[in-house]
């Protein structure tokens, strides 16, 4: 727990101290001071974690990079977590040709590579964060959607919902007032373990140029604006690289350890009842 | 008296397996039910388990729906209205279940549990929850907390508050105290009990446990294998049981006064129940009776009154065995 909060608390003082700083400055470039190494002097210029090939200071694009990334990664979370809850609901609840459908159509998703598929897609619409967004948004619902259905399964046969039905609840009323709020914890914990895959998607596609557009810079923009300098300044690179490693890996640490407490709430929420005679 | 529920020939059967060319099993759950229950009457419905009591009652609150039959609540056939007009029934008839813990959401406070059935007809009175929850004997100050706070006869008690909420007149409980330390059963029967005394309720008592369904049931009805083999009042079915089946339901009941413990006797039935996917041609029981005869294997008994008046059951030799009373 504590190695996830260290790196956590690292990216985000980063993201959130660096712009309030005085030193703070992503998009100044001064060609005469470019690809400088960390800690060093140039006359009276200093960076603390040195410059692009553009003589822009690092440290403040890693910070504004980090925000654009998490910003991205957490809208992409939200969007997919409400598109897979209110399909897993509607396919749990209803089964049938609802849940057929849906669940044919999750696993025709699932049978094109993601990256391939997001690739194809940008090529046609073309390349901003917005659509960056939507499109990860869109594509990664399939987990919550699983989970919710499965949950919803279970859930509407348990005997506060039923009881809901003979007092005359429409269906509407049951996935509202009593599935969703017993499934949105789990959908909490499968976000937090979806939030890292998205992170790394999202370097992944900006890394080929499909993503976040220069001169805004995104982590895996960075790495790749950094390889045609690796021989000469590698940190270009290497502190991206090393962003992306603590954020993913601390989201990763903490979601792996809400599932261990969730479980606990999963095992009661999904817990099947005495069958009927 | 007319008769709040009267439920006429009702089946409900499963479809098991089947599909890719293999034929499917029916399952008859329910096998060809018929019964009334008067305004204002406890009708107790007890078997073992897998009889298909819990599906009965399912069946009857519109839950699963029947494969045939009628279910008639105060002379409206619940089974040929629109399904608007059975959503207005709704509130008349109510359930309260046998599991405590999977009964109440979770995630809502107790107040909001009681409040449900209020605001999904759009009758919600803060006043009212009040009233059932004092009803059932909680305070009031219990209304913000979460059903984990509770033991399992106040989660009980909720959800008789919340059956209790839309003022219905017939009241399906499936086993409402089978999950309950002793102690606290009589609590929550005896509770049921004076609920019925001040409202007039009707119930359908489900159950297995037969000193309970004594206690409370004036009328009481024995299930077998998705069938009735023995209905009648509380004392003609506990008094004279006519059905072999219900003898020996009845030898199996523990009695503390140990005068007269050298003649009663104990009948152990043999084997267990039948698959009720397959069930034995004839009188279902036959395949445990000591009774049995070639006649059962062939001819199915009716459920027709036999050793008195109001006294049905279903035995080619129904009668009084010496052993039991």
């Amino acid at each position: 727990m504590w190695v996830a909060s260290f790196l956590l608390s690292a990216v985000m003082l980063l993201i959130v101290v660096m712009p309030l700083l005085p030193i703070y400055d992503p998009y100044g470039q001064d060609l005469s001071y470019g690809l400088m190494a960390p800690f060093e002097h140039d006359g009276d210029k200093f960076s603390i974690l040195g410059t692009d090939f553009l003589g822009r200071d690092l440290l403040s694009r890693l910070a504004l990079a980090g925000r654009v990334s998490l910003i991205i990664a957490v809208s992409a979370v939200f969007i997919s977590l409400v598109i897979g809850v209110a399909l897993g609901l509607v396919a749990g609840f209803f089964r049938g040709i609802a849940e057929n459908l849906i669940m044919g159509f999750a696993d025709l998703q699932l049978s094109i590579p993601r990256v391939l598929l997001l690739i194809a897609v940008t090529a046609v619409v073309g390349s901003s964060v917005l659509n960056l967004t939507i499109l990860l948004g869109v594509t990664s619902w399939v987990s919550y959607g699983r989970v919710a259905r499965a949950m919803a399964m279970s859930l509407r046969e348990r005997e506060f919902v039923l009881s809901a039905v003979t007092q005359g609840a429409s269906p509407l009323w049951n996935m509202w007032k009593h599935l969703l709020p017993n499934v949105l914890p789990q959908m909490l914990i499968v976000g937090s373990f979806e939030l890292g895959q998205v992170i790394t998607l999202e370097a992944s596609l900006s890394y080929l140029g499909l993503g976040v557009q220069p001169p805004l810079p995104s982590w895996g923009l960075m790495i790749s604006e950094g390889q045609q300098y690796l021989a000469i300044n590698p940190w270009m690179s290497i502190f991206p690289g090393l962003c992306i490693f603590m954020l993913v890996a601390g989201v990763q640490f903490l979601s792996q350890r809400f599932t261990k407490e969730g479980d606990q709430d999963l095992k009661m929420a999904t817990r099947w009842s005495k069958k009927p005679a | 008296m007319t008769d709040m529920l009267r439920v006429t020939d009702l089946h409900k059967h499963f479809r098991l397996g089947g599909g890719f060319g293999r034929r499917a099993e029916i399952l008859r759950a329910v096998n060809g039910v018929s019964f009334s229950i008067a305004k204002g009457e406890t009708l107790g419905l007890v078997g073992e388990s897998g009889c298909g009591k819990s599906t009965l009652g399912r069946a009857i609150l519109g839950l699963q729906k029947p494969t045939s039959g009628s279910v008639e609540l105060d002379g409206k056939d619940l089974l040929a209205m629109t399904k608007a007009e059975r959503q207005r029934q709704r509130p008349r008839m109510q359930v309260v279940f046998q599991d405590p813990y999977a009964s109440l959401d979770p995630r809502m406070s107790v107040h909001d549990i009681v409040a449900e059935p209020l605001r999904i007809n759009g009758v919600y009175r803060e006043a009212r929850v009040k009233e059932m929850l004092d009803c059932v004997g909680l305070r009031p100050e219990m209304a913000d907390q979460k059903p984990a706070q509770f033991s399992g006869g106040q989660r009980q008690r909720i959800a008789i508050a919340r059956a209790l909420a839309l003022g219905p007149e017939l009241i399906i409980l499936d086993e409402p105290v089978s999950a309950l330390d002793v102690s606290i059963q009589a609590q929550v029967i005896n509770l049921l009990m004076r609920l019925q005394k001040e409202m007039g309720l009707t119930y359908l008592f489900v159950a297995h446990d037969l000193s309970v369904v004594r206690h409370i049931s004036h009328r009481v009805a024995v299930m077998y294998l998705g069938k009735i083999v023995e209905m009648g009042t509380r004392d003609q079915v506990f008094g004279a049981p006519a059905h072999p089946y219900t003898q020996s339901l009845l030898s199996a009941v523990p009695v503390p006064d140990p005068k007269g413990r050298e003649t009663r006797g104990r009948i152990v039935l043999k084997g267990d129940l039948p698959n009720p996917a397959n069930p034995p041609s004839g009188c279902a029981f036959r395949t445990r009776c000591f009774k049995a005869q070639a006649r059962c294997a062939e001819e199915v008994p009716e459920l027709v009154d036999r050793t008195a008046p109001g006294h049905a059951s279903a035995c080619h030799f129904a009668g009084i065995h010496t052993k039991v009373c």
